[in-house]
């Protein structure tokens, strides 16, 4: 951040308040998230319910900033770093209401489950889902620190949350097999898994986007990867 | 391709020193921008481009500016045939006060341009086209330039510019004078004249200068801190001060 | 803290007031003056345009004139008129001894006789009839009509003796005493007599001065102003000059009468009392004048004009010819009409150089002897006798006519050109 102010206060201090909502729209969803794995992991339904109540705020988090920067837009004509803040904001927004909508997902799914889970099931969702929950972490301190090292760390790290989830795919996939009752539970499972990898690509859009904000220039070259997904169908 | 390359350009006014090694490279047939706050010194190294700063007597340039590789800051240089090649429009619209057909024609008359006074007629009407002026006062050639508005003054001043053929034109705010219909108007004229002229163009306004040109120079205290392509200056300047003269954090 | 306000409120308002009020008072001074002035002029001037006629039968007795039968014209020219003239004054009173005759001979103009010559050529066949003639009347007899003189001083304190007041008396009686419009007034030259007197040499001599005045110092002034804030380097040089320019304004004018008659009759031996030598000396005095307008003027054209000549390619030349000079014009011009209208009414450096002899020729050229306007007023205005009074006046007016409408068309100039290239 510059440490000169906009002469013109006004203009300083609406920037000011989107990077505000920006992070209260990232606390919210570290929240949503941290809520939503408890709830699964720990059976606690009204974690859940809260989630997926509490979604509604996030909602109108995302409306007020896009509100914000059309606003800053017409009217201030951002230029330079200004200008990257204010489509930085805007994209993020977009991510992070995604991260929401996912987290409620899972709670609701998790609503549906009848049968408590095996336990290695749910380290492995432990496992995968603390991981992207220290990603969301650290990228939401990128965020506040503008820090481009940060983001590359978490850009980087997709890879790692890539293996855990084909990890954890794989688990659910045997558990599904063992026994014909646990289809309905394990279909919820698959999804709730993949709403997880889901949540760590938008926790990474989000790296890149900083990155972009605080070096002016795109991150160069593909994602890194992990193993390719798992293809069923061969015992 | 380079048109105009500054070597460390050097201008002082009597003993102060004005503008201080400038060097800086002008791309053919495309919009140079040149911002940065009052007194940084742009429209003096403007002014430079076309040996204007000569009509201040207490102005001294040291320094090579070299059009079409030759320095025009040599001794021997022909200021009358150079002003040929580099045209001027100035901030405040100056229309000579004569008829618009004399203002249009009397840079081809004293350069000897045209031979005939059917060739005239034609430098005339083309130049007048090229401004977006002809429709509009095609009906009063013989009329004073003064009784025009004074968008339609500026534009009468660039077909005036223009109607001798210069290579470069050069522009000091032309269109801080106007209102933002006129300006456009402006913006839409230097979009279609960099086809065959170098631009050059001053401006206050970084919306302008971001709207209008290819590549900008920010100067600050006379020295040039920046230049480069319009893009990369507006989108993520490599100097902290270019930055907070574009997003107002000066001051 | 209120109460302070409005008190130097009303304090400003009290101030503007006396300030309004010196100003219409100080105008008004200004016009009563100036209406003074002019009344007592008209007043005391405006006989001077109506000119007495006696209106005398005239017998053009053949014998007397001592012409043959039908004569030529030629002959008629060459004729004796003084005894038929002589004749026709003493014929008023028959009664008349011989120092009447003469006093009566006195009260007319000794025109009379060309006057009584140009009735014949008009109409020849006048020959041995007789016809009343218009003579001009003496100029004291035409203040007698005018009721200018002091009839009522004993007799040998005035010029018109009881005998001839009492013919005119009875010439007035009888209706031969007529007053028309003095046309000679403004075709005669300058005449010792002043029924006869007018300002036609002076005249002249006053615009061939004005003229060869302003075909010197109008090129040299307005070229010296135009190399002096165009073209001339700005050092310590030319500001002398400018300072000495300044000055050369303030010089007294008789100094460059002083100058005229060293320099010009002196050492370049240049005829006296000519319009040539007054015309040099007068542009001498007005070229700083006109120096000081074309400058003022030539600073007054914005430099944005200049700028844009100059971006366009032109040269210094260029720019200063075809742009700066021709808006300078209505300001140069109507200083150089002022300048004129000043030299037009100098006196002292004329008087100098000689224009003030007695010229009793109209000029066909400046190299003839002439006097000026001014310096008529000066000679009239010194002579003694009471017909000469009104002359002065008439002549003022004149000249005042001069002045005005100079400056009027100076006036009209500065309007026009302004106009046309706001």
């Amino acid at each position: 951040m510059s440490e000169a102010a906009h002469t013109v206060k006004s203009y300083e201090e609406e920037l000011k308040n989107l990077n505000a909502n920006i992070i209260k729209m990232g606390s919210a969803c570290e929240e949503a998230l941290g809520k939503a794995i408890q709830a699964i992991t720990t059976r606690n339904s009204d974690f859940a319910e809260a989630v997926i109540k509490d979604d509604e705020k996030i909602d109108k988090y995302e409306a007020l900033v896009e509100q914000q920067v059309v606003n800053l837009i017409a009217l201030r004509q951002p230029m330079a770093i200004d200008l990257r803040e204010t489509v930085t904001a805007l994209k993020m927004s977009s991510d992070l209401e995604r991260i929401g909508d996912l987290a409620k997902n899972i709670s609701k799914r998790t609503l549906l489950l009848n049968e408590n889970l095996p336990k290695n099931l749910v380290d492995s969702l432990i496992r995968v889902s603390s991981n992207v929950q220290k990603q969301l972490k650290s990228t939401l301190d990128a965020y506040l620190e503008r820090s481009a090292p940060m983001a590359v760390n978490v850009w980087e790290s997709d890879e790692q949350i890539d293996d855990l989830t084909n990890l954890c795919m794989q688990e659910v996939i045997k558990y599904l097999k063992e026994n014909e009752k646990n289809l309905e539970d394990g279909t919820h499972l698959l999804f709730v898994t993949k709403n997880i990898e889901r949540i760590g690509d938008h926790t990474t859009n989000i790296a890149e986007q900083i990155f972009y904000l605080v070096k002016g220039e795109y991150l160069e070259g593909d994602r890194p990867k992990g193993t390719e997904p798992i293809v069923t169908g061969e015992k | 391709m380079i048109k105009i390359k500054a070597k460390d350009v050097d201008v002082f006014y009597g003993k102060k020193q004005a503008l201080f090694n400038i060097s800086l490279d002008i791309e053919e047939n495309q919009v140079t921008a040149l911002i940065g706050p009052s007194g940084c010194g742009k429209s003096t190294f403007l002014r430079c481009l076309n040996r204007m700063n000569d009509v201040i007597d207490i102005c001294s340039v040291k320094g090579e500016i070299l059009i079409n590789d030759f320095n025009i800051n040599d001794k021997g240089c022909d200021v009358v045939r150079l002003r040929e090649k580099i045209g001027m429009v100035f901030q405040k619209p100056n229309p000579f006060p004569k008829t618009l057909y004399e203002n249009v024609s009397y840079g081809p008359t004293i350069h000897g341009i045209a031979q005939s006074k059917q060739e005239m007629d034609e430098i005339v009407e083309t130049s007048l086209k090229k401004a977006a002026l002809w429709e509009e006062v095609k009906d009063r050639l013989h009329e004073p330039g003064t009784g025009l508005s004074g968008g339609q003054q500026q534009r009468l001043c660039i077909a005036r510019a223009i109607s001798v053929s210069p290579e470069v034109i050069l522009m000091d705010e032309p269109c801080s004078a106007l209102d933002p219909i006129a300006t456009a108007q402006i913006e839409e004229l230097i979009d279609g004249l960099k086809k065959e002229h170098t631009i050059i163009i001053v401006t206050h306004s970084m919306a302008q200068a971001a709207r209008v040109s290819q590549n900008t120079g920010f100067f600050h205290l006379g020295q040039l801190i920046e230049h480069g392509s319009t893009d990369k200056i507006f989108k993520n300047p490599d100097n902290k001060k270019t930055q907070d003269y574009i997003t107002g954090r000066f001051g | 803290m209120n109460k302070n306000k409005e008190q130097l409120l009303k304090k400003r308002y009290k101030a503007e007031q006396r300030f309004r009020l010196y100003g219409q008072s100080a105008i008004f001074m200004a016009l009563l003056f100036l209406t003074f002035f002019i009344f007592k002029i008209f007043s005391t001037g405006h006989s001077a345009f109506q000119k007495t006629w006696l209106i005398v039968p005239v017998t053009f007795d053949a014998e007397l004139m001592m012409l043959e039968q039908n004569p030529s014209n030629v002959d008629i020219q060459d004729a004796d008129y003084y005894d038929i003239a002589l004749k026709s004054m003493a014929d008023l009173d028959l009664n008349a001894n011989e120092d009447q005759e003469n006093e009566l001979k006195r009260m007319v103009s000794y025109f009379f006789e060309k006057e009584i010559k140009n009735e014949l050529l008009n109409d020849p066949s006048l020959i041995g009839k007789t016809k009343e003639v218009y003579l001009t009347a003496s100029d004291d007899l035409d203040q007698v009509f005018k009721g200018n003189y002091p009839r009522d001083l004993p007799e040998d304190q005035r010029r018109v003796s009881d005998y001839q007041l009492k013919i005119f008396d009875q010439l007035v009686a009888n209706g031969k005493v007529e007053s028309k419009f003095n046309i000679s007034f403004f075709t005669n030259p300058d005449s010792r007599e002043a029924e006869l007197a007018g300002i036609a040499s002076s005249f002249m001599g006053s615009i061939f001065s004005i003229l060869v005045c302003l075909m010197i110092a109008f090129p040299v002034a307005v070229l010296a102003a135009i190399y002096l804030e165009e073209f001339a380097p700005k050092n310590r040089f030319t500001d002398f000059i400018e300072v000495n320019i300044n000055n050369l304004a303030a010089v007294p004018s008789i100094v460059f009468g002083l100058l005229g008659l060293g320099v010009l009759l002196a050492i370049f031996q240049l005829p006296r009392s000519t319009p040539l030598v007054g015309g040099i000396t007068l542009s001498l005095m007005t070229l700083p004048t006109i120096i000081i307008a074309a400058r003022a003027s030539l600073k007054a054209v914005p430099p944005s004009i200049r700028e844009a000549a100059l971006a366009m390619g032109a040269s210094r030349m260029q720019t200063t010819m075809h742009h700066t000079v021709p808006l300078s014009m209505p300001g140069t011009l109507s200083g150089t009409i002022i300048g004129l209208a000043q030299a037009l009414g100098e006196t002292a450096p004329l008087i100098l150089i000689g224009m003030v002899a007695f010229v009793n020729t109209i000029p066909g050229s400046p190299m003839d002897p002439a006097a000026s306007l001014p310096v008529q007023i000066y000679i009239w205005a010194e002579s003694a006798e009471r017909g000469f009074v009104e002359k002065v006046s008439a002549c003022i007016m004149v000249l005042l006519g001069f002045l005005i409408t100079m400056n009027l068309f100076a006036q009209i100039i500065r309007h026009k050109f302004e106009k046309k290239w706001s």
